[in-house]
């Protein structure tokens, strides 16, 4: 017995440090920067909802890996840190892009003297300087039919040459005529047809510069050593678990210049921000990203005021930290003691599709039952409660329009009536009643989604809405998914007849959600209610080309209402996110298109200034 | 050596059902690998790269070439290789698991040889009592209100609420101990009742009358003759437990304490299909029971030499 | 003539056994007070989830009439969870699905472990038995969450794969005491006595030797029951568990986020109406055990 016990706790030893194998966190990033610190290093700790799955610009294709990626990497442009709307500014490139009259040649010229952070994937270890073949080689990767690309949809199709290249069995020593360095600090690009959101793209992960040698070192692992030459180098991540990023001692000295970002003093004063004005940024020594799921969890760290330093505020923790909702949220007394607060509409919407692909609620064959089954699903619009899923789901402070254009977007209508994100149940009625809908003849509605507890959720309230109407219970089904891959593949197969879904804009253009309704993108593509109206497929088609102007601003108005009046989608909400940080960091916070760019201006308070 | 080759219809049992269900009908990873609007071609590309266009017979060759030279590939999610994740991953869960498993076994003894030798008087009856309320809580409710009452702010506010940031022994202490109780709190009924019951019907055996009757001294009594002889099915308990624990037993302490262990990451792979991990983890979780088996025989012999070896 | 008279006399031992075990089990079952308390606990759960599936009550399960998180009032007993849904209504309706997670899981991993185990302990030995073993030491190997889930996925869309995985994993138990059994009263007098007069063995297995495994197999399947419910919880926590309608373990999993915003209701609710039935359980297993297994000490 004693003998026995004796063994276990040897055992529990060895486990003990085993798991003690890595070393203090501090201690690493002391000995990473030693010689670069002047006091005790800076370390700010950001929180993230969700993990990335790869750091490979290749795949940056969710939020999480975007805000990794852009701050290793380097890209072309960025955002400004503090003006809102968006404005896109150079960040790699020495300019804006000289674009010749017809929109079809960019010019884009980089700065000179930039290097790759140091990484045993180059000679000696030393990174070389970056030049415009990186950008065309990176462009490349996307293209190369043994990647697995999930940005390659950015430019397939429209640069001269690429897709060919590709067909081609992609051959890195090939030249692309539309993707050509000048020199070894120039790029052109050449487009088949004008592309106005073009330089969006090279404000995104997906398109930042990766050294090649980086590539062939790592191998498939890139995806979880990056290297670039970004503001931070990353020390250690654990991938689904944290990031922990040191600053790039090699990253450019370029002295932040307040005005130009866009600092205006009523709004950004009380986050200390004029405090960074002329420092050269990163201001941190180093940055770690925790990525934590659970709501819960990140609210109670964020709480103990030495583990995370922000934290997006989760939705069952709104009440209690405000002492005003409405017209805009405010922090009660204790809350704005401790914290920054920061609140934005997200730029993006959530919206509950039909799939217009099924017989039962879409387009039919039978022009009756064709004409009968959009107004059943009015109907359904029409029992929909935005009001009451904004309450319960979103505490009441998101924000509803009609169709799909959301208040984030320059083209975003206000005079727009709301009368279809409005509850009416008699219209509702009066519709089934017209279409010659009875509790006996409706169609059983599918509700498909992931098997989470948010998702069954919005079932069980859309279920009550329909038993309002009429429904029986047992002809409102849900369908659940185990996982979200299943759901999308289900999805993309055209195979789930309502269903909810989110979309994130990637720049701040209408034109990025109207193509969510784009015929021939329907599934597999982005379309996925399958929507598919030739007049609204031949105004895209016209608008995709056009710069922004008040007379595409129009055309797009018109496609928005298209979908209104057809009843294809029960849209939308924008949720409002609330972003709280401590009051030791400087920071202007910004979880979305520009995710990520804001990080290399956070600043820490020593404990005396504060 | 010939409890190795039996082993090997066992393996091959076992990764063959595991492959049909979880590679072959699993979680399909395409859509989640795809950029916006993906054309027909490139859906094809990427199943392609993924392997779903093999044959079942070529797929499963594969994953027994991989298990014999125990080398995963790389993760479809993240990239990483396989055996760095599990590398580690394993230790994390190891030390998480492990002094629940070793406590509430070792408590578990204690109080059944307490209640055995108080057999059928009231702190026997306690003892059972509270055993069987111990098994009918919810290892799930366990797990959340053992979270609120010792970690969050609502309640004593002692330990971390999610995490594990070890650096130091006592990092390791804080973040250890509410999963820790948890799991004991949960595990100690059952095995307090299993070994009460072993203990039980040891203590009904001649010698061990025969020498209480003589007045043997309480404690060495049961430490001599009763416990030395139900070691056997104790060890047999413990050790069958280990394969489990090792690799699926925290995953509920893990995703909800976000503790980065083994156990998260196959339940994150299951979610996502992501097969490499799913592969490695079926095929080493089968082959620990092999060993276990193994080793069990061997212990057996070694505590009591009359069974031999079969 | 001498054929006829062997069998039926061995027939008569063979009841005699039966009778006099299974009334003494009554007797003794009948005193043992836990016991009696834990069988009726039971029973008016079951009667609750009789109500439910004849629809006498817990049909308001899926209204949200009421405002988000209402508290206790007459009118909602347990008072209401976000979406405004009676939390009491709810609560008794997942009786209902606790009662048919745990007799579908029950009733069908015992028949399954039975045939199964009796076959392998009938033909020990051979072919069969080496299969039958393998099968089980294979299903038992599989870590259970990774099994679930893979039928789960294998499965994706039956409402059912829940159930069709628990009895997948939950009759192996079942089986291998029943096979133990079964290898024991095979050399029992009656039994070679009736293989010595050429009764075939189909009949040997079905009319000797299973009824007399029938005290194991009651046991086993109320074990199974409780593990079948408990089990239902935590899958349904993960996204895995129940499909239609609401369970304990969809309304724990509700909770889990309620709990942080200081509602308690739901999870009160399911966890104390979980807890008591799977004590009940327990205690009622317990007692039927001794009562039934008198040499045999509690496990």
């Amino acid at each position: 017995m004693l003998q026995n016990s004796k063994w276990l706790n040897g055992l529990l030893q060895l486990i003990v440090v085993m798991s003690l194998a890595g070393c203090n966190a501090a201690i690493d990033i002391d000995k990473a920067l030693e010689g670069y610190l002047k006091g005790p290093a800076k370390i700010y700790r950001h929180s993230l909802g969700g993990a990335p799955s790869s750091l490979d610009p290749l795949n940056s294709a969710t939020l999480y890996a975007n805000y990794i990626v852009i701050n290793i990497y380097d890209t072309l442009f960025r955002y400004k840190y503090l003006a809102r709307p968006y404005e896109i500014v150079p960040n790699l490139a020495v300019a804006m892009p000289e674009v010749s009259e017809d929109g079809l040649t960019y010019i884009i010229k980089i700065k000179k003297g930039v290097f790759y952070a140091d990484s045993p994937a180059f000679p000696n270890g030393i990174g070389r300087e970056v030049i415009a073949e990186d950008l065309i080689y990176s462009i490349k990767r996307h293209f190369d039919v043994v990647n697995r690309s999930q940005g390659s949809w950015l430019w397939d199709g429209k640069i001269v040459g690429l897709n060919e290249w590709k067909e081609a069995g992609s051959n890195y020593s090939d030249v692309i005529a539309g993707l050509k360095t000048l020199d070894s600090h120039t790029i052109k690009i050449t487009l088949i047809a004008p592309y106005p959101q073009l330089i969006h793209t090279f404000a995104q992960g997906f398109s930042a510069f990766v050294p090649h040698e980086a590539v062939k070192h790592y191998g498939r692992e890139l995806s979880v050593h990056p290297v670039g030459s970004g503001p931070f180098k990353m020390l250690r991540y654990e991938s689904s678990n944290y990031a922990l990023m040191i600053r790039n001692i090699k990253y450019r000295e370029e002295p932040i210049d307040l005005e130009f970002e866009g600092y205006d003093p009523i709004l950004h004063k009380k986050y200390g921000i004029d405090k960074i004005a002329g420092k050269s940024p990163p201001l941190v020594d180093a940055l770690k990203i925790d990525f934590i799921k659970e709501s819960a969890s990140k609210w109670a760290s964020f709480n103990k005021g030495n583990e995370i330093n922000f934290t997006g505020v989760p939705v069952e923790q709104v009440e209690k930290i405000l002492s005003q909702k409405q017209p805009k949220p405010i922090l009660t007394p204790e809350m704005a003691e401790k914290y920054h607060m920061f609140n934005t509409t997200e730029t993006g919407f959530v919206h509950t599709d039909f799939n217009m692909r099924d017989p039962l609620i879409g387009y039919n064959d039978d022009p009756v039952r064709d004409k009968r089954n959009k107004l059943l699903r009015c109907a359904i619009r029409s029992a929909f409660d935005w009001k009451e899923r904004n309450d319960v789901f979103y505490s009441g402070i998101a924000v509803t329009f009609p169709g799909i254009i959301p208040p984030v977007v320059p083209e975003y209508d206000p005079e727009l009536s709301n009368s279809s994100t409005l509850r009416n149940l008699d219209e509702a009625k009066r519709l089934m009643l017209e279409g010659g809908w009875t509790t006996d003849n409706v169609p059983s509605l599918v509700y498909g989604g992931v098997a989470s507890v948010a998702t069954r959720q919005m079932y069980e309230q859309f279920r009550g809405w329909m038993k309002d109407i009429g429904y029986p219970e047992e002809k409102v089904i849900f369908d659940s998914y185990a996982s979200f891959g299943d759901f999308n593949k289900a999805v993309k197969q055209a195979k789930i007849m309502i269903f909810g879904m989110g979309w994130g804009l990637d720049y701040p253009d209408a034109q990025n959600t109207l193509q969510l309704f784009y015929g021939p993108f329907g599934a597999p593509g982005s379309n996925s209610s399958n929507y598919n109206n030739p007049e609204y497929n031949r105004l895209y088609e016209q608008t995709s080309t056009m710069q922004p102007s008040t007379e595409r601003t129009q055309l797009y108005r018109e496609m928005n209402n298209m979908v209104i009046d057809d009843c294809v989608t029960i849209s939308g909400l924008s949720r409002e996110n609330i972003f709280l940080w401590h009051k030791n960091v400087v920071s202007f916070t910004d979880a979305q298109i520009v995710g990520g760019f804001h990080l290399k201006f956070v600043d820490m308070l020593d404990e005396e200034t504060k | 050596m010939r409890k190795i080759l039996t082993g090997i219809p066992l393996i091959l049992g076992v990764t063959l059902i595991s492959f049909v269900l979880m590679v072959h009908f699993g979680p399909d990873k395409t859509y989640d690998l795809l950029g916006k609007n993906p054309t027909q071609e490139q859906i094809t590309e990427v199943r392609h790269q993924l392997g779903y266009d093999q044959s079942f017979v070529v797929r499963y060759t594969k994953y027994l070439k991989e298990l014999a030279t125990m080398d995963f590939g790389y993760s479809d999610s993240s990239g990483e290789k396989v055996s760095s994740i599990l590398v580690r991953t394993i230790p994390v869960s190891l030390a998480l698991i492990l002094p629940g498993f070793v406590l509430g076994n070792l408590l578990g003894v204690i109080l059944a040889l307490i209640a055995a030798y108080h057999r059928g008087h009231w702190i026997d009856k306690i003892i059972m009592g509270v055993s069987v309320m111990g098994m009918s809580v919810s290892f799930l409710i366990v797990i959340i209100a053992f979270q609120i009452i010792f970690s969050s702010s609502k309640g004593l506010d002692l330990f971390p609420v999610r995490g594990w940031d070890v650096y130091s022994f006592t990092d390791y202490i804080r973040y250890v101990t509410v999963p820790t109780l948890a799991s004991i709190f949960v595990s100690l009924g059952y095995n307090t009742r299993f070994y009460r019951a072993v203990i039980v019907e040891e203590m009904g055996r001649d010698h061990v009358r025969t020498a209480k009757a003589f007045g043997a001294h309480p404690i060495e009594l049961l430490f001599k003759s009763v416990l030395k002889n139900s070691m056997i099915p104790i060890i047999t308990r413990i050790m069958f437990s280990i394969p489990l624990v090792v690799i699926s037993g925290s995953l509920l302490l893990e995703s909800y304490f976000g503790i980065p262990g083994v156990g998260k990451v196959t339940y994150d792979a299951i979610i996502s299909g992501d097969q490499p991990i799913l592969k490695a983890v079926i095929g080493l979780t089968a082959i620990m029971f092999v060993f276990t088996l193994i080793i069990n025989d061997i212990l057996y012999k070694v505590v009591d030499p009359r069974i031999s070896l079969k | 003539m001498s054929t006829v008279l062997d069998t039926s006399t061995a027939e008569v031992v063979e009841d005699k056994i039966g009778e006099s075990m299974w009334s003494k089990a009554a007797y003794k079952f009948r005193r043992d007070r836990a016991g009696m308390i834990g069988l009726s606990v039971v029973a008016f759960y079951m009667l609750v989830a009789l109500g439910v599936g004849v629809g006498l009550w817990g049909t308001e399960w899926s209204d949200n009439n009421g405002q988000k998180w209402e508290g206790v009032s007459s009118q909602y007993w347990f008072g209401t969870n976000i979406l405004g849904q009676d939390i009491f209504e709810r609560a008794i309706f997942s009786t209902k699905t606790a009662f048919e997670v745990g007799l579908v899981v029950a009733v069908i991993s015992t028949l399954i472990g039975a045939f199964l185990g009796a076959l392998s302990g009938f033909f020990s030995n051979t072919w069969i038995d080496e299969i039958i073993l393998w099968l089980m030491g294979v299903l038992d190997s599989i870590p259970f969450y990774l099994f679930v889930a893979a039928i789960a996925f294998a499965l994706s869309g039956f409402a059912y794969s829940m159930h069709v995985a628990m009895i997948a994993t939950f009759w192996t138990t079942t089986s291998r005491l029943v096979r133990g059994e079964v290898i024991k009263l095979k050399n029992f007098e009656f039994v070679e006595a009736a293989r010595a007069v050429g009764v075939p063995q189909h009949i040997i297995i079905v009319r000797h030797i299973l009824p007399n495994t029938f005290h194991i197999l009651l046991v086993q399947s109320t074990i199974v029951f409780v593990g079948a419910i408990k089990s239902e919880v935590i899958l349904s926590f993960l996204g895995l568990g129940v499909k239609n309608g609401v369970s304990w373990g969809l309304m724990i999993a509700e909770s889990t986020l309620e709990v942080q915003a200081g509602e308690f209701s739901n999870f009160y609710a399911a966890s104390v109406l979980l807890f008591i039935l799977v004590m009940a359980f327990n205690m009622f297993s317990d007692a039927l055990q001794d009562a039934l297994d008198p040499k045999k000490v509690s496990t």
